[in-house]
């Protein structure tokens, strides 16, 4: 499982690296930063969590 | 009151106002029958969670220029009232300064301040949190971010209140009270600014006055359009975030004391509560060209109103939308809006509200409504007019 990211779409909202701070991170921005592209193994709950509570819908999985 | 398609009363009034609905998921779900509603000569409302969200995601489209939000300012508020390209420009600035990890230094401050506000109370058993809670806290976090005196609480509390409540029935009422207290802002500002230049310091506003794009400083006009945003936007919009939330626990005591026992549930329960109240309900846009949503035209020039509150709570979008849960996830709302236009204070705002509602129920677990009280919400956004709470006198 990869987690996607579409640059342009995020705005910052901060969802996904407080939910899942091990999966996601912020630049300066308060931008998201992968720190994964493919998911660990037993962490497809969180990365699905990430994902799903953007309300860009920047983030995927797939 | 009945409203008909058209958001029109009988007497031809509007009376679309999520904000102050007593119950504004029954006026939203009313509203979702129909994509987009028009009032003549007033604005259209978008009223579902895909058409609000496309619009938030279209800038160049559904515009936020001057026009869109007028409120006795003599310039384009910044960034609000700027669009892309030059829009980027100032959230370049603005944003690492208010970003999750910078805010995350004001923590321990914050915490301090809510406990001094309780201090004022506890041993008493009773407080309105409208006015004793929700009103001083943002406005006081607000000023020592800025490294502003304490002794200007009231003022800023008066300049607020002249630009988002001024007394009077319409706008054109209206207008007086917000132009001169435009002008208070602006002088307040010119004058602090001078100061700062003397005397520099080692806050917000010196951070924001030393930052530069390209080499370039800001002008002190673009200082004083963001300080003007500021106080508009920052201060009123986390009283009328702490009145919902603490308006509704007061209610709901299962929820309160599901998060009262467990404060790991705080976090998402903030979300939650954002959502299901929507303090801003809705933002407005200005069409740059003509557009057509679910075989309505609008015009180029014609104002839009996105209705955040009638988006979060559309379970066409996201099924079980229509009730309370404070462990929802997934739970993507839009109570900070969208698109480039994020609220830029979320993360400030988040972290007053979490450490709001962890230490005042560390303090007071457990509150009710003073009996007999109905609770009136506030136009525009959603605060309460008042929040009379009882609990047992706490240390």
């Amino acid at each position: 499982m990869r987690i996607t990211l579409d640059v342009d779409r995020c705005q910052g909202h901060g969802r996904c690296y407080v939910l899942a701070p091990d999966l996601f991170d912020a630049d300066d921005f308060g931008h998201c930063v992968l720190l994964v592209d493919d998911v660990p193994a037993g962490r497809e709950d969180d990365a699905r969590t990430g994902v799903e509570n953007c309300p860009e819908q920047a983030l995927g999985l797939e | 009151m009945e409203a008909d398609d058209e958001g029109r009363s009988p007497s031809g009034s509007v009376v679309v106002d999520l904000a102050s609905a007593d119950d504004p998921r029954a006026m939203s779900r009313m509203l979702r029958q129909q994509r987009v509603h028009t009032i003549e000569g007033m604005f259209h409302l978008l009223t579902r969670r895909e058409d609000v969200e496309a619009a938030l995601r279209k800038p160049a489209v559904y515009t936020s220029r001057p026009e869109a939000v007028q409120l006795g300012n003599i310039r384009p508020l910044i960034p609000l009232s700027v669009d892309p390209p030059k829009h980027v420009k100032y959230r370049r600035i603005l944003d690492p300064l208010f970003a999750p990890k910078h805010m995350a230094a004001l923590e321990d401050e914050v915490v301090t301040l809510v406990n001094q506000i309780v201090d004022r109370f506890a041993a008493k058993g009773s407080c309105d949190f409208h006015e004793d809670f929700a009103v001083p806290l943002p406005c006081t976090v607000f000023l020592r971010l800025m490294g502003l005196p304490l002794a200007d609480l009231d003022m800023f509390l008066e300049m607020k209140d002249g630009i988002i409540r001024p007394p009077g029935a319409t706008q054109e009422e209206q207008e007086p009270t917000r132009r001169r207290t435009a002008q208070n802002i602006y002088a307040y500002f010119e004058k602090t600014l001078a100061e700062r230049r003397r005397a520099p310091t080692d806050d917000l506003l010196a951070q924001i006055m030393g930052s530069s794009v390209d080499g370039v400083q800001l002008t002190d006009e673009e200082i004083l359009d963001i300080c003007f945003l500021f106080i508009i936007a920052g201060l009123d919009t986390v009283t009328d975030s702490l009145d919902c939330i603490f308006g509704y626990l007061s209610q709901e005591p299962e929820h309160r004391r599901q998060l009262a026992s467990d404060e790991s549930v705080i976090p998402s329960a903030i979300e939650e509560l954002l959502r299901w109240e929507s303090p801003v309900p809705a933002v407005p846009r200005v069409l740059s060209e003509d557009v057509e949503v679910g075989g309505c035209p609008m015009k180029a020039g014609e104002h839009v109103m996105l209705l955040i509150g009638a988006a979060n709570t559309d379970d066409a979008a996201h099924p079980g939308v229509d009730s309370v849960d404070l462990l929802r996830n997934p739970n993507p709302h839009l109570a900070f809006g969208g698109g480039v236009h994020r609220c830029l204070g979320s993360h400030l705002a988040r972290i007053e509200l979490r450490v709001a509602v962890r230490e005042w129920h560390k303090r007071i677990p457990e509150y009710e409504l003073v009996p007999g009280t109905v609770l009136q919400y506030t136009e525009g956004l959603r605060s309460l007019h008042h929040l009379p709470l009882t609990f047992a006198p706490a240390g």
